[in-house]
């Protein structure tokens, strides 16, 4: 569609010039003396020129050109303009006749030349008008664009007043719009906002390019003012025309000189300018950098080369201390200098860092971790913290060292040096300081996270190592005819080191054991696994409880470290005859619960891994008892009668009192109840210990 | 979490520590500490009375078995002394009358030093 519209302006362009100058060629030979002729060749003109602007604004140019590259194109097609109009008016031989105020031809070349010249120049001063249109209101302010819009508009506004006029005639009206335009131009052409944004190279080259637009201009303004070939050509063709290129290239002159000259005054501060834009830069992506600090390293790296960019400094270095989850509590003490560790250096070596600080106690190390502020030295040789220098090859004249500060603590030292003295000027020791501040809270947003995500993995490896223990309880309880069993633990934690097993020795004999581990959490629920494998494995071979538990301290003493120890108590029940013959290796006393007694049976018998010897052996004792019909041991761990409420324990005492009413219910029944008591007497606490309870109802023979 | 304190006394090249309190996996490392300065510094003569102990965990026995090889290699000992009933029966129920000399007065056990050295080798526990 706009292809076709614009194919459309150039047609009628194309044809309106024709007629015009078909129009021209008659009237060189024939007088034509019809009235409006010379007001309609002038209407084909403006009409003509109309649709080349239209064309023009039409083309839709690729955006995201600089300023800077459009001049430099616009630098081109000048030049050739100009050299292309030079040339016909030098090639313009026989030039014009003046006559009666019009100018007429002396030969078809100068004619067509005429036309052609006047084409060109009126398409270039429509480009021109186009490419100050995009410089002048730059940043489109409400001023800046009315302004340019009273310019444009009293450019047209001369150039259409004189469309009734002869040539070489002149009027009051014409005369006093020049000079309004001429204002409106000077007005406009303290517009230079994209200046300031270019960088010191853009800057050089804008004076250049200003320079010589403004030569083209002026010499362009010189062929239309001075009476020559080209003035003529174009009063000839067309006077509104001539005086359109005429004003525009005033405007060019007037605005290119002032570029030139406000640009050649930018440059002395283009400098301090890059280095302030490249800070901001910088700094703007550093704080991005905050929200993507999951690579630490990269991170680090990027505060180092940004500090380099920032201050011009040769080299940068940064040192940290490790991460320590106890320092914020203690913020006033002084940390250890030598924990620092150099994370991230660009153009230095780490020899070099450490020649640097190789006098202890005396280093600029401590010195930034004990005042917690900046310290700069001009001149490294001069100071006496680096006496050692002189002697060895170094390159670094002046250091800059500023602390990042968390919390009131420092947590790292960021280090800039240059190879002059006196190299940091006030300007990159505050760009320095910013940069450590921000550097600062991306490295511990960075640290935050990284715990975060270790804490994370820690969860699911613990939940993992629950679900694995709980496995290694008994998923299937025995059941018998004879027998009513339940059994219950809860770690205090994820994991516990309580255990509870069964083993069916024959078919008759029933395993039970219980045990704790001294201690809780992950140490404990290691040596209960293990405990697990030792009694899988042994008590089948040892199904006598005394026999068993001295194996299986044997080997216990071999891997239980010396503040460690396990109590179990192992009881093996022969399930048709009531017989139960029990071991206890340190470990709660079993609870008996008969038709007419409730008390503990606790034979001797120390802890499995405190002692080797037969101290051991000897103290364990084997004791036999007799089960009658109804009756209900209960085997428990340390956590139900170490139970608290306040300073009070729940004890062996109300323990026994619980099961003493309840003989009567089934082992769920007994294990429910006790559960309940304690939860009771705790007062809904949570329980800081872990919690095993194993039941054994034996219902006996009914004959 | 609990209050756990322990008060150092020193009685004819016997130290005596006296523990009070709760002594449970978190208190523990106190009393770690104490036996180990006790060690560094070649103190091997240690009573540690239980008067004012009331409760004692499965963690607070282990730290006696972590030191009392060391301490019976230098010939010294660790005797415990003065314990209510209920601290008792938890070292009672895990044998720890076996592998400990167990007294009901301070005085007895800081004697019984002495008599120790007297006798012949042969004759100790």
């Amino acid at each position: 569609m706009i292809k076709l519209r614009r194919f459309l302006y150039i047609g009628g362009a194309f044809l309106l010039l024709l007629v015009k100058f078909t129009i021209d060629v008659i009237s060189k030979n024939v007088e034509l003396e019809i009235g409006g002729l010379s007001l309609f060749r002038e209407l084909l003109a403006i009409g003509a020129y109309a649709l080349i602007y239209l064309t023009i604004s039409s083309t839709v140019t690729r955006q995201g050109n600089t300023p800077l590259r459009r001049l430099g194109l616009f630098l081109i097609v000048a030049y050739g303009v100009l050299f292309v109009t030079i040339g016909f008016s030098l090639s313009a031989a026989d030039g014009f006749d003046r006559k009666n105020l019009s100018l007429l031809p002396m030969d078809y070349p100068t004619l067509f030349f005429a036309s052609v010249s006047s084409l060109i120049l009126t398409t270039f001063a429509v480009l021109s008008l186009r490419l100050l249109s995009d410089l002048v209101p730059f940043q489109d302010r409400k001023g800046n664009r009315r302004n340019y819009l009273v310019l444009v508009g009293l450019i047209l506004a001369s150039a259409l007043s004189v469309a009734m006029l002869r040539p070489l005639d002149s009027s009051i009206l014409t005369t006093v719009l020049i000079v309004l335009s001429i204002i409106v131009i000077v007005v406009n052409s303290y517009r230079f906002p994209w200046i300031v944004y270019l960088t010191k190279r853009e800057k050089i080259y804008t004076v250049i390019f200003a320079f010589f637009l403004f030569l083209a201009f002026v010499g362009l303004t010189i062929f239309l003012a001075a009476d020559g070939t080209i003035k003529q050509s174009l009063l000839y063709y067309s006077y509104p025309a001539r005086q359109f290129v005429f004003l525009v290239s005033l405007f060019g002159c007037i605005y290119f000189g002032m570029a030139f000259v406000s640009t050649l005054f930018h440059l002395p501060t283009a400098d301090a300018f890059d280095r302030k834009r490249s800070e901001v830069t910088s700094l703007h992506n550093l704080s991005r950098l905050i929200t993507q600090v999951f690579d630490f390293n990269e991170l680090v790296d990027t505060v180092t080369s940004m500090t380099l960019q920032v201050c011009e400094a040769k080299s940068c270095w940064l040192e940290l201390l490790p991460p320590d989850p106890g320092s914020h509590a203690s913020g006033s003490i002084v940390a250890d200098s030598s924990a620092l560790h150099v994370v991230a250096m660009k153009n230095v070596a780490l020899a070099d860092i450490d020649l640097l600080h190789r006098v202890p106690g005396q280093n600029l190390r401590d010195d930034i971790l004990r005042l917690g502020t900046t310290i700069v030295i001009d001149d490294v040789l001069r100071d006496s913290r680096f006496g050692h220098l002189k002697k060895a090859k170094n390159s670094i004249a002046a250091i800059v060292a500023t602390p990042l500060v968390s919390h009131n603590v420092v947590i790292g030292i960021l280090y800039a040096t240059k190879e002059f003295r006196n190299g940091f000027v006030k300007d990159d020791m505050d760009a320095i300081s910013a940069f450590a501040d921000q550097a600062t809270i991306a490295i511990e947003n960075s640290r935050l996270i990284n715990q975060s995500i270790e804490r994370e993995r820690l969860l699911r490896e613990m939940a993992l190592a629950q679900e694995m223990q709980r496995r290694l309880l008994p998923q299937v309880l025995p059941s018998s005819p004879m027998l009513e069993v339940d059994a219950v633990s809860t770690p205090a934690f994820e994991v516990g080191g309580d255990y509870y097993d069964f083993v069916q020795l024959d078919d008759r004999r029933l395993g039970i054991v219980v045990g704790d581990v001294s201690g809780k959490g992950v140490s404990a629920a290691f040596y209960m696994s293990e405990v697990k494998g030792i009694f899988q494995a042994l008590s089948r071979l040892y199904p006598s409880p005394r026999d068993f538990l001295i194996r299986a301290n044997d080997v216990l003493m071999g891997t239980v470290d010396r503040h460690s120890f396990i109590s179990l108590v192992f009881a093996v029940m022969d399930i048709r005859t009531g017989q139960v013959i029990l071991s206890r290796a340190g470990h709660c006393p079993m609870l008996l619960v008969s038709a007419d007694e409730v008390h503990y049976v606790r034979p001797g018998g120390m802890g499995l891994g405190l002692s080797r010897d037969a101290v051991f052996a000897e103290s364990l004792e084997e004791q036999c008892l007799q089960l009658n019909t109804g009756d209900v041991c209960v085997f428990y761990t340390d956590g139900i009668t170490e139970a608290r409420c306040r300073s009070e324990e729940f004890g062996y005492d109300r323990l026994l009192e619980a099961v003493r009413r309840v003989r009567h219910l089934s082992a769920s029944g007994i294990k429910d109840h006790i559960l309940k008591t304690v939860h009771d007497f705790v007062e809904q606490q949570a329980h800081d210990d872990d919690i095993t309870l194993v039941v054994v109802k034996w219902k006996g023979t009914p004959a | 979490m609990s209050d756990f304190k322990i008060a150092q006394r020193e009685k004819d090249a016997v130290s005596v520590l006296e523990l009070k309190g709760y002594l449970d996996a978190h208190t523990a490392s106190k009393l770690e500490e104490a036996l180990k300065t006790l060690l560094s510094n070649g103190r091997y003569h240690i009573v540690v009375n239980c008067r004012e102990l009331s409760y004692i965990s499965s963690a607070g026995l282990g730290v006696f078995m972590e030191f009392i090889e060391d301490v019976r290699k230098h010939d010294g000992d660790i005797k415990l002394t003065n314990m209510s009933p209920k601290v008792y029966n938890v070292f009672d129920l895990l044998g720890f009358p076996l592998l400990y000399e167990i007294f009901k007065d301070e005085q007895e056990a800081i004697v019984r030093f002495f008599d120790r050295k007297k006798m012949p080798p042969s004759t100790t526990l």
